[in-house]
């Protein structure tokens, strides 16, 4: 008779744990969806002065990063130069590094065929197009080199400072000071870091046959509170006053 | 007491245990369906999902959007923002979605052709993105080239007359071959042009002219062959400076073709060819997703012709 009772208390306390771990992973969960409320209702400007919410935004992010971005961005940020994937462990931001900005980077994409897609402006084919030479592309790439203060052709960075502010157009989108401008996504041509690479030969390819980057857009592969806290994960890394990226 | 005490021995059969059983999984089951139904995209849910900051029925304004479009209409960051511009861009946004639905209520892409234009634009933006971005890479502009080597020369150059034996009167189509015959035999002879034109009383097509006179001057090779058909343009293909082809029949008599000049298309280097390569590569990659597009839009739409809409598209006979 005790041994059919223990028996019963054993099932007893055994359906006890199941409903405990139940309630517990309810809890867990309710306790997670609410978290995620909260990091998307709350200002993104609050959350990067919040380190409960940022380590929760980064537990989020990290793997989601390692999973969806890595594959291009590398899985220390480091980009690839040679195929213009930037480095996102640099205090250089295309688009501007408020976790606004790269949060809609993000979402929407850059020229990812998406209609919100970050597409106001391509690097033209200026040379393909015929809107310059080849000499003049040359004296272009002495006068980037001189702006990032390199070795340089200096009579070819004089003739090169001409067609940036003239023939070619270039100050339009890169600014007066070639300082980039983050609304149309246009790098900083001053150097040191370089999208696709600092060499002469690189700056004539992107210069003679344009560049036009992309990044897919996630809209509908990720969840809205993945994608916030990629945003704040990658702003927080390098949460300072964007200083451009080179072309 | 044997029900209830078979309840947690489960080596032994209990009603009562199975109907409980049954009654939980039925409530797991609908609380699963009931949370999937009312967090689904597109359900109607009275309450507004953290990532929007609005829901204009049922459609959602997204916070990302709303904070982007306050930092781009006040160029300031959102943090920095003050209520009453929040407000105004959040009025603004639930405004436009507004209008958005109401255009699509009145079905207005069905009669504004400025609405249609917009859709059309947007959806070929949409497709030809991906080749819009893409870059060919030098091995892709060389195979291109190499397939389609004859593309790349320079423009040929013709100054030539295309001269007529007319038909018709007295003179029989025979005859007509005969003079045109006599004719080319007198221009091969060394006879200069123009009195082979005097003496056989040869007429001009008409097919080039100039303001009103005949072009005697350079004409490009494209333009010679928009203005002659393929008998005529393979016959001018076919000669050198002042050579003169056989006669060839056409509906208005027998026609010669006399080369005056010409200067003969120069084969262009990848080199020198490569920007209009890239072009050329670029716009076929966008005609091609273009064509794709359309291609996958018929085949899944049930398109219906009338008879007489379908006999324009059976070919010409």
């Amino acid at each position: 008779m005790s041994t059919i009772a223990s028996a019963r208390l054993a099932r007893r306390l055994g359906l006890l744990a199941a409903l405990a771990l139940i309630s517990a992973l309810a809890a867990v969960w309710l306790h997670q969806h609410g978290l995620a409320a909260r990091l998307l209702r709350t200002e993104p400007a609050q959350i990067l002065r919040d380190a409960g919410m940022m380590q929760q935004a980064s537990r989020i992010a990290r793997p989601v990063f390692q999973d969806h971005c890595a594959t291009c961005h590398g899985s220390a940020l480091q980009g690839d130069s040679s195929r213009g994937v930037p480095d996102l462990s640099r205090n250089v931001w295309l688009y501007g590094n408020d976790p606004i900005d790269i949060e809609r980077t993000i979402l929407y994409g850059i020229r990812s065929g998406h209609p919100k897609s970050r597409n106001i402006a391509d690097m033209p084919a200026l040379g393909r197009i015929g809107q310059i030479t080849a000499q003049e592309t040359r004296d272009a790439v002495e006068y980037l080199k001189s702006l990032a203060g390199a070795p340089h052709d200096a009579a070819a960075a004089v003739r090169g400072r001409v067609i940036y502010y003239t023939k070619g157009n270039c100050f339009d989108c890169h600014a007066n000071d070639a300082r980039g401008v983050t609304d149309y996504g246009t790098p900083a041509l001053t150097g040191p870091y370089w999208l696709y690479g600092g060499d002469r030969g690189t700056l004539y390819q992107s210069i003679y046959s344009g560049r036009h980057g992309k990044c897919p857009a996630w809209i509908n592969i990720l969840t809205p509170v993945q994608i916030r806290a990629m945003a704040l994960f990658l702003a927080s890394d390098t949460h300072k006053p964007a200083t451009g990226v080179g072309s | 007491m044997a029900a209830s005490d078979n309840f947690y021995d489960f080596s032994r059969p209990s009603v009562h245990r199975s109907m409980v059983l049954l009654a939980s999984g039925a409530l797991i089951g609908l609380g699963i369906a009931g949370y999937g139904l009312f967090t689904a995209k597109g359900t109607r849910s009275h309450g507004v999902p953290p990532e929007a900051i609005a829901l204009v029925n049922q459609r959602q304004i997204l916070r990302s959007d709303f904070m982007t479009q306050v930092q781009t209409q006040y160029t300031t960051t959102f943090a920095q923002s003050s209520h009453e511009q929040r407000l105004k861009t959040l009025t603004d946004m639930i405004d436009e979605e507004l209008m958005v639905q109401r255009g699509l209520e009145i079905d207005l892409p069905s009669y504004d052709p400025d609405v249609r234009g917009a859709l059309v634009a947007g959806v070929e933006l949409e497709v030809s993105a991906d080749a819009l971005a893409q870059q060919p890479t030098e091995s892709q502009l060389r195979a291109y080239y190499q397939e389609h080597k004859d593309r790349y020369s320079s423009e040929g150059v013709m100054q030539l007359r295309d001269l007529v034996v007319t038909t018709g009167g007295s003179r029989t189509p025979a005859a007509a071959k005969l003079e045109a015959a006599q004719a080319a035999a007198a221009a091969r002879s060394g006879q200069p042009l123009a009195l082979v034109i005097k003496r056989f009383e040869l007429v001009d097509s008409g097919r080039f002219m100039d303001a009103g006179h005949v072009d005697t001057g350079d004409i490009f090779q494209f333009a010679v062959r928009a203005k002659l058909d393929d008998a005529l343009y393979n016959a001018a293909l076919a000669l050198k400076d002042g050579e003169i082809s056989e006669p060839i029949a056409q509906a208005d008599g027998m026609h010669l073709i006399a080369m005056v000049k010409r200067r003969f298309p120069v084969p262009q280097s990848f080199d020198q060819a490569s920007d209009r390569v890239w072009s050329d590569l670029k716009n076929l990659a966008q005609t091609e997703v273009r064509a794709a597009n359309i291609r996958y839009l018929r085949s899944r739409a049930d398109i219906l012709l009338s008879a007489d809409a379908r006999a324009l598209e059976e070919p010409a006979k």
